[in-house]
């Protein structure tokens, strides 16, 4: 059982880690879709580095370069060019899924190292999400930085106005967003299921970004939505821990995408929507153009 | 930028022409396809060599041309599953997931007639295949609608809901014909049990009559929005919700309502893989493939710029790419998933080229610098 | 930084012939202007007469294509807001740059470079109520913007540039979305500012009882050019309304009496929420017969968009009744109100009254597409479109070179002209005009209040809605306060006197006003 809860935990951190890497794009105005596609290349990428150099550093290190690198460009097609942010968010997704099952296949099979050395019989990542979600909150609530990117996500042309480099603002966001959502799908290729598949993510992605829908845009609220959805992902793979015998392990997996269409179906109800309207950035997805 | 004497500058486009617009997807597919004879180069393979064996083999070799048609068929209904939400201005990428249940509906359909246990037996085709054809489309609309409805009734982001409906029908599917599940094929090899050549799909040389299907239905969605009422709705919505919305057109019906009109298709897309394609004839263990290539529709949708004509030449081609990389992965021993890979820099150059659609190149002769004033 | 020490009367900025050409257009044309310390200099000009060009040249948005800028005696050049606002200069934009979800304090100190790395919102807190008793403002800083009210947001605004140390402001039509008692307010606190030695411009298109009430020179703009400079203490209503428009307004509307006829509409205790959630239409009752003209006078944003989007359809009623032609049509949706003969013409001609990538045929076809006469079984008739819209191009005089154009090219009065075409060929009886003649120049104003106006003649009533307490009174037949959601009284139209009716639209109760 205690097993089980690490395992919720090792995946609620890989929720954590990649939602709040989109909620940090989101709240300055880029709506990113493509989080699958960034954790792919990123599992990807620092699955055969790490497997390549034996080193675990330059693993993650890859995996948050590429999403770095993701992140550039889906700022460049969002920011810059001012093109619809889903569709460049469509674009980066099917771009990963594609390539990483090209790149991905030789690899595929066991990883082959040793196994990352838990914390306090946890994994040291839940520490990291941990700091993470903090850190977020502190540097969006209390920070000038934080304020900046708030306001870029409401309002950019007030922004603009008031001396903020709107476009640089989104654009370090939507870099340190796929560095993280890169380092998610490097935790997960090396930490937490190390072994290379097609297509291994299976949705992670897309429930990380109904995760930020659902959080209203809080780090804290993000943070227990990743508790709850890791461990009901957990509770998918392995239902014979709790009601061994009921229901076959297929409909099982499914259990979190359905739990994720009621939750935002309930979230999308009237009396949540005031509320829920009220934490939405205002300006999310829309390109912002300076007038010429 | 200069270029000896002529000046190169980007300019905002003011308007679109129909032959304009068609230049960029056809520039947008050239470069994809250039910047993907890198992966040929990379794997030591002559791109010129390797373009030409997949073309050879799609549409002039007498295996390879009725494969592609066969995947022409399949994307052409997807990529319409695709355009007629895409119209109203809604993402449908959940034709996996309609076309899985779809399938898995036709199949209940022979599994009702007891085609699972009682193979050998002559089965009355007649009613048998339509009744299939209308489960699938059936059984798509109603996932298809569930997005449809979220969106319009709650303002649910529909790209979230579909993706998720299609991860439940994929585990759905290995639900039914794996691990005992109703379709299990008796053999039990992880796949589902196998149409009995009575209900096998009208073929006319050699070509399923689901091409019917993926015709007609391009020229009657391009009919459909050219000219009718309906047509006009899903514009105005697409365009303009609000707008539309002002004009007394619902915004709960249009959202419903084009999902169930693409579910419905990518529904046939299913039954048409999965029950009429000459040598599969049963939900096969690797249906996600299938699954995978639907997204193709994405592409093929936007290429054409979210016109069903100018969906059929599309779709057929990437019928041939997707058919002809397969077999050149296998004869020039290339790594396995190069259509994935076309998949992958298909997508990302053509949401680069989306920018031309709103700015353009002129390169005008650079006048003299005219001293300042 | 040159305003560091300037003195009351030095001249603190001049602008020596500015020159911005826009494809097709010369926005400015060699413009001088010179404002001094402790001085109002207002800047009056139709729409379209070049004064938002020369604000954004001012204000850094634009660079000009000739001429000079001077602050302090200085040459500068601006390449981007950042430059002026360094250099002192504060600008308060009409529609509010301010982020609603972000707290007075936050929005105030957004961007400023002694926000420090970690926010220090107490220190910034005392700064700022330190300077807003100065000059006499009263806000709530801790407050988040969307609970203030508009006279508090402008406020805000002004409060911001000042904090940036700006020296110079530059108002763009302060006074649009107020009350009168808030424009009354904002003028006192103008006076106060300038008897700070601060430089004050704004910039004006209509009011120009304001621009005598506060300004000590005026500079007019007409076709992008300067066409007079004067002295305030010479100007007088008449003559400042010459120069900018460069003929003698007589602006009347031509109202014949009309026979008061049955009813049409009748709304009994009608209540509507907004989008936050919020009651915004308070138990509206009244009733607007065939003829008559339902002037609705309020600023926006005191529950007008609720109440005609309840009539029109759009928005659940609460609670109450809607009756029209004698028949309740308040679970109806806006498609069978739009059959019935309601037409909307909508305040947002852009986002709500058109569709931009549509032609203009298709445009029309929004009131058609559902008529029997239109689409049989299903089929539009695009002939019998094209017809009708080529009719309403003629007979509003919209300039366009063909119907297939988009509607995205056609300016505001001209987008405006197809949509009161398209809504009036449908010969309505019940015509709802929300803001029609919103941002218009003279003439298409004049135009399309007589079109207005006309309707009456073939028994439909209108229900007019419009800030603009002059078109009010003078179109309608009965004037209607609005404030936050309440009818205030209902005014028989030659009774209505502005000071009243100004009141009431803020706020002040229908017993008070009229003692």
């Amino acid at each position: 059982m205690f097993e089980f809860f690490v395992r919720s935990l090792d995946a609620s951190t890989i929720f954590t880690i990649a939602a709040i890497g989109e909620l940090i794009g989101q709240r300055s105005g880029v709506l990113n879709v493509g989080v699958e596609g960034i954790m792919l290349f990123g599992a990807t990428l620092g699955f055969i580095v790490a497997q390549a150099t034996g080193s675990y550093l330059l693993g993650f290190l890859a995996g948050i370069a590429i999403g770095a690198l993701l992140g550039l460009l889906h700022g460049f097609f969002s920011v810059t060019l001012g093109g619809d942010q889903v569709v460049s968010g469509m674009g980066i997704w099917i771009m990963g899924f594609g390539l990483t099952t090209y790149i991905g296949n030789p690899y595929t099979g066991p990883l082959g190292m040793d196994r990352i050395p838990s914390v306090l019989g946890l994994s040291p990542f839940f520490f990291v999400g941990l700091a993470l979600v903090i850190l977020t909150k502190f540097v969006l609530s209390k920070t000038s930085l934080g304020l900046k990117i708030r306001s870029v996500g409401e309002n950019p042309s007030v922004a603009e106005v008031s001396g903020v480099k709107v476009a640089k603002t989104r654009y370090y966001s939507s870099i340190t967003g796929g560095m993280l959502m890169g380092f998610a799908g490097a935790v997960y290729a090396l930490n937490y299921n190390p072994v290379w598949n097609y297509n291994f993510l299976m949705g992670w992605g897309f429930i990380a970004l109904a995760l930020v829908f659902f959080s209203m845009w809080n780090p804290y609220i993000l943070m227990a939505g990743s508790l709850l959805f890791g461990t009901l992902w957990q509770l998918s793979l392995n239902p014979q821990l709790v009601l061994p015998g009921l229901f076959s392990r297929y409909i099982w997996r499914t259990v979190p995408f359905g739990i994720t269409l009621i939750v935002l179906f309930s979230m999308s109800m009237k009396w949540f929507r005031t509320r829920w309207g009220a934490a939405k950035p205002d300006a999310l997805g829309q390109p912002y153009l300076k007038e010429e | 930028m200069r270029i000896a004497g002529y000046k190169l500058t980007l300019a905002k486009r003011e308007t679109l022409s129909g032959l304009q617009a068609s230049m960029i997807s056809v520039l947008a597919v050239l470069t994809a396809l250039l910047l993907f004879s890198l992966i040929f180069i990379q794997a030591d393979v002559n791109p010129l060599e390797a373009y030409k064996e997949i073309f050879d083999y799609a549409f002039f070799n007498s295996y390879g041309l009725p494969l592609t048609i066969n995947r022409f068929i399949f994307l052409l209904l997807s990529t319409c599953a695709f355009i007629i939400p895409f119209r109203a201005g809604l993402w449908n990428i959940g034709m996996t997931g309609q076309l899985y249940a779809g399938s898995l509906s036709a199949f209940a359909v022979m599994y009702a007639f007891g085609v699972k246990d009682a193979k050998s037996a002559e089965y009355p085709a007649l009613i048998i295949i339509p009744l299939m054809i209308l489960a699938a489309a059936l059984g798509a609309m109603i996932i298809a609608s569930i997005a449809g409805y979220l969106r319009g009734k709650y303002n649910v982001n529909e790209i979230v809901v579909t993706m998720m409906l299609n991860f439940i029908t994929f585990w759905l599917v290995s639900f039914m014909i794996k691990d005992g599940g109703l379709f299990m094929n008796p053999g039990g090899r992880g796949e589902s049990f196998e149409l009995p050549a009575s209900l096998y799909a009208p073929l006319y040389k050699g070509v399923p009559f689901t091409l019917i299907f993926a015709l007609g239905f391009a020229f009657f969605l391009h009919w459909l929005f050219a000219k009718t009422k309906l047509g006009y709705q899903i514009r105005a919505y697409g365009e303009n919700p609000t707008g539309a919305e002002y004009a007394g057109i619902s915004t709960v019906r249009i959202p419903l309502l084009v999902f169930i009109m693409g579910g419905a298709l990518a529904g046939l897309a299913g039954y048409h893989y999965f029950a009429a394609v000459p040598g599969v004839y049963k939900i096969a263990r690797s249906y996600a493939f299938l699954g995978d290539l639907a997204f193709y529709g994405i592409i093929c949708g936007l290429i054409a710029q979210a016109n069903p004509i100018a969906a059929i030449p599309v779709a057929l081609l990437f019928g041939g790419l997707t058919n002809g990389g397969r077999f050149v992965q296998g004869k020039m021993h290339l790594g396995f998933g190069i259509d994935y890979a076309l998949l992958g820099v298909l997508m990302i150059t053509l949401v680069a080229f989306q920018f031309f659609y709103r700015y353009q190149f002129a390169l005008t002769k650079a006048e003299k610098e005219s001293p300042d004033v | 930084m040159p305003l560091n020490n300037i003195k009351h009367g030095d001249t603190v900025l001049e602008a020596k012939g500015i020159t911005k050409r826009f494809p097709g257009v010369v926005a400015n044309d060699h413009i001088d202007f010179e404002i001094k310390a402790g001085e109002v200099h207002a800047i009056l000009g139709e729409n379209g007469a070049g004064k938002t060009t020369l604000m954004n040249i001012l204000f850094g948005l634009y660079q000009p294509d000739e001429g000079e800028l001077f602050v302090g005696g200085e040459n500068v050049s601006f390449k981007s807001p950042l430059d002026a606002i360094d250099l002192g200069i504060g600008m308060v934009h009409q529609h509010r740059k301010l982020v609603p979800a972000h707290s007075v304090i936050e929005n105030i100190i957004l961007g400023h470079p002694k926000a420090g790395k970690i926010l220090d919102l107490k220190r910034a807190e005392e700064e700022i109520h330190e300077l807003s008793r100065k000059y006499g403002f009263k806000i709530d800083l801790r407050a988040k913007v969307w609970q203030i009210s508009e006279g508090e947001k402008q406020l805000v605004e002004i409060l911001k540039a000042l904090y940036r140390g700006a020296k110079i402001l530059i108002l763009d039509e302060p006074t649009s979305a107020l009350t009168p008692i808030e424009t009354e307010m904002l003028m006192e606190s103008i006076k106060t500012m300038s008897s700070e030695d601060l430089a004050i411009v704004p910039f004006i298109t209509h009011k120009l009882p304001i621009v005598l009430g506060i300004s000590e020179r005026v500079t007019v703009l007409r076709h992008g050019k300067v066409v007079s400079r004067l002295k305030t203490s010479e100007a007088t209503m008449k003559r400042l309304a010459r120069e900018m428009v460069g003929r003698e307004v007589i602006f009347r509307v031509e109202k014949e009496e009309v026979e008061r006829g049955a009813p049409v509409l009748e709304v009994e205790n009608l209540s509507a929420l907004n989008d936050k959630g919020l009651t915004a239409l308070k138990g509206a009752s009244f009733s607007i017969h065939e003829g008559e003209i339902f002037g609705i006078a309020g600023i926006s944003g005191n529950g007008q968009s609720e109440l005609v989007e309840t009539i029109a359809g759009l928005r659940k009623e609460q609670e109450g009744k809607i009756i029209f032609n004698g028949q309740n049509i308040s679970h109806t949706s806006s498609l069978e109100r739009w059959q019935a003969g309601i037409g909307y013409i909508p305040a947002d001609r852009i986002d709500v009254g058109s569709i931009g990538e549509f032609s203009l045929i298709e445009n029309i076809l929004m009131n058609y597409y559902f008529d029997e006469d239109f689409s049989n079984r299903g089929i539009l008739d695009y002939k019998k479109a094209r017809k009708l819209t080529n009719k309403i191009i003629d007979e509003f005089g919209v300039a366009t070179p063909n119907p297939e154009t988009t509607a995205k090219c056609l300016s505001g009065g001209n987008l405006q002209k197809i949509i009161l075409g398209r809504v009036l060929s449908r010969k309505p009886k019940l015509i709802i005009a929300d803001l029609p003649s919103q941002g218009l120049d003279v003439g298409a104003t004049e135009f399309i209040r007589n079109k207005l106006i006309e309707t009456r003649g073939e028994k439909a009533c209108v229900i007019l809605i419009s800030e603009d307490l002059d078109e009010i009174l003078s179109m309608s037949d009965w004037v209607v306060p609005i404030y936050e959601g309440e009818i205030m009284d209902i005014i028989p139209g030659e009774e209505a006197k502005r000071e009243g009716v100004g009141a009431m639209m803020a706020g002040v109760k229908l017993e008070e006003a009229r003692s």
